[in-house]
């Protein structure tokens, strides 16, 4: 078993993955509402918000084409909204029915309030996912799972997100061991109906999986397992932890100031 | 589906996080009432297993395809509140760990795919259908593939309402253009869940609550 496709660098070593998980949620949380709330006018603090994060990732030493690569994965969502951009009127909200296609056309391909549709979603999403990234890469998945319990998000939520991730690997694993075999096969997906494959492939990765929560439930069980799970926590907040947090809410604050 | 941060505006952002919210909190309190805390380890595997299923992709038509969602295959095979559990922490795993879907859009992400693809449809559409076809084998599986079919078509719906109501795309064009796709979407999704339902049937019928004793649910 190799997979590193959850936090994959969360076991670097810098002044970053160092913090105390919680830091990187609240902060991370707060980074992002501001930039959501921005409007799209005050490009500079888009500039800002862009240099916190460059600095973050320098200093965290994660590989800048791990990112660049992620966020490939944004093109469609942008392509759906470009190709509909040219429809936005002028003067009003996209939402309405009575502006028909032609007479919007009729504005000028792409007029000024699609513009800024287009640069407000580019701008904020990429924005976001890159903070995503460089939060579950800083941290690992456990750890941070338990600073969002820290934080009390209710436990029921941690303790099925915890047994996910520790199963997620093995039922991949069991995934591609069944995508393997099917392959083998001579399966060439094509059409719709060949989608039954897939669908007995689901049948049976269902009856393992649910068999193995199970066994797992038992197992867990007969060793005195009464419903919650016992806390690993190593991280504790230092003097640099809230100096961090500290400077991190204050250049929000005062972009937040100059922005409204 | 999986709306990324910044498609939407700050109302449609803070109504569908209050709804899901809503939701969890009425979801947790049945699944604390029902299975109790102890059957975590049941559901965190469930979930894992939802989002690997999310990872086969099946065609469509000519070389392009769709994935599965599974919000209601889960409800019919765990019942709708466990199942809104589940594409919640499903949902959160893939934001925070895969940055897939955003994380101030995750309220709406749970809303569309959770709520309306998996309770409501749930609600509105399998336990109707369930009363008024018959209690057979072939009435059990139509029902479901029209449930997972409408989950998919009306999320998308939702999903292009929501956009619109941010001022992100126009509805004239976009709710055709995403209806249409994913109507097609859904037939996979529908003939992958009666498979799916098939296969379990023939092995262990004990595990669907609703095919072993539909007559006790309300």
């Amino acid at each position: 078993m190799k997979h590193s496709f959850l936090d994959k660098y969360s076991s670097l070593n810098s002044f970053i993955h160092k913090l105390d998980p919680r830091v990187k949620i609240i902060t991370t949380l707060f980074f992002l509402i501001v930039v959501m709330t921005t409007s799209p006018i005050f490009l500079w603090a888009f500039l800002i918000y862009f240099l916190i994060e460059l600095i973050i990732l320098i200093i965290s030493k994660i590989p800048i084409l791990f990112i660049l690569k992620r966020l490939l994965m944004l093109i469609p969502f942008i392509l759906f909204i470009v190709i509909f951009a040219p429809f936005i009127s002028k003067n009003g909200y996209a939402g309405s029915y009575n502006l028909g296609i032609l007479r919007n056309l009729g504005d000028g391909f792409y007029n000024i309030n699609s513009v800024l549709v287009v640069m407000n979603v580019v701008l904020k999403s990429f924005l976001s996912i890159i903070a995503l990234i460089l939060l579950s890469s800083t941290s690992p998945f456990s750890q941070l799972l338990l600073g969002f319990r820290k934080l009390k998000v209710p436990s029921i939520f941690t303790n099925i997100a915890s047994f996910m991730y520790r199963y997620v690997f093995v039922i991949v694993d069991e995934v591609q061991r069944m995508v393997r075999a099917r392959n083998a096969r001579n399966y060439r997906g094509k059409w719709i109906w060949q989608s039954k494959v897939i669908g007995n492939m689901i049948a049976n990765l269902f009856l393992r999986s649910y068999e193995r929560g199970e066994r797992v439930y038992f197992a867990m069980l007969s060793r005195g397992y009464d419903g919650d799970l016992i806390l690993n926590y190593k991280y504790k907040m230092r003097w640099i932890d809230w100096l961090y947090l500290i400077i991190f809410s204050i250049i929000l604050v005062l972009t937040m100031f100059f922005t409204r | 589906m999986h709306i990324p941060d910044g498609f939407l505006d700050l109302k449609t952002t803070i109504t569908t996080a209050v709804a899901s919210a809503g939701g969890l909190g009425y979801g947790v309190k049945e699944i604390r009432r029902k299975l109790g805390d102890k059957h975590i380890p049941l559901l965190g595997v469930t979930a894992a297993f939802i989002f690997a299923a999310q990872m086969l992709n099946f065609p469509i038509a000519g070389g392009t395809s769709g994935h599965f969602l599974g919000a209601a295959l889960a409800a019919i095979l765990l019942g709708p509140w466990a199942s809104l559990l589940i594409i919640t922490v499903v949902l959160a795993v893939q934001c925070l760990g895969f940055a897939d879907g955003g994380i101030t859009a995750l309220g709406a992400n749970i809303f569309n795919m959770g709520i309306i693809g998996g309770v409501l449809t749930y609600y509105l559409i399998f336990l109707p259908l369930r009363k008024t076809l018959p209690k057979t084998k072939r009435g059990f599986l139509t029902t479901s593939a029209i449930t997972a079919w409408a989950s998919v078509f009306i999320a998308s719906i939702i999903v292009a309402l929501e956009l619109s109501i941010s001022g992100t795309s126009p509805l004239n064009v976009a709710l055709p253009a995403m209806a249409g796709v994913h109507a097609l979407i859904g037939i996979g999704e529908a003939i992958i869940t009666s498979v799916v339902l098939v296969g379990v049937i023939n092995i262990r019928p004990d595990l669907i609550r609703e095919y072993s004793k539909p007559e006790e649910e309300a």
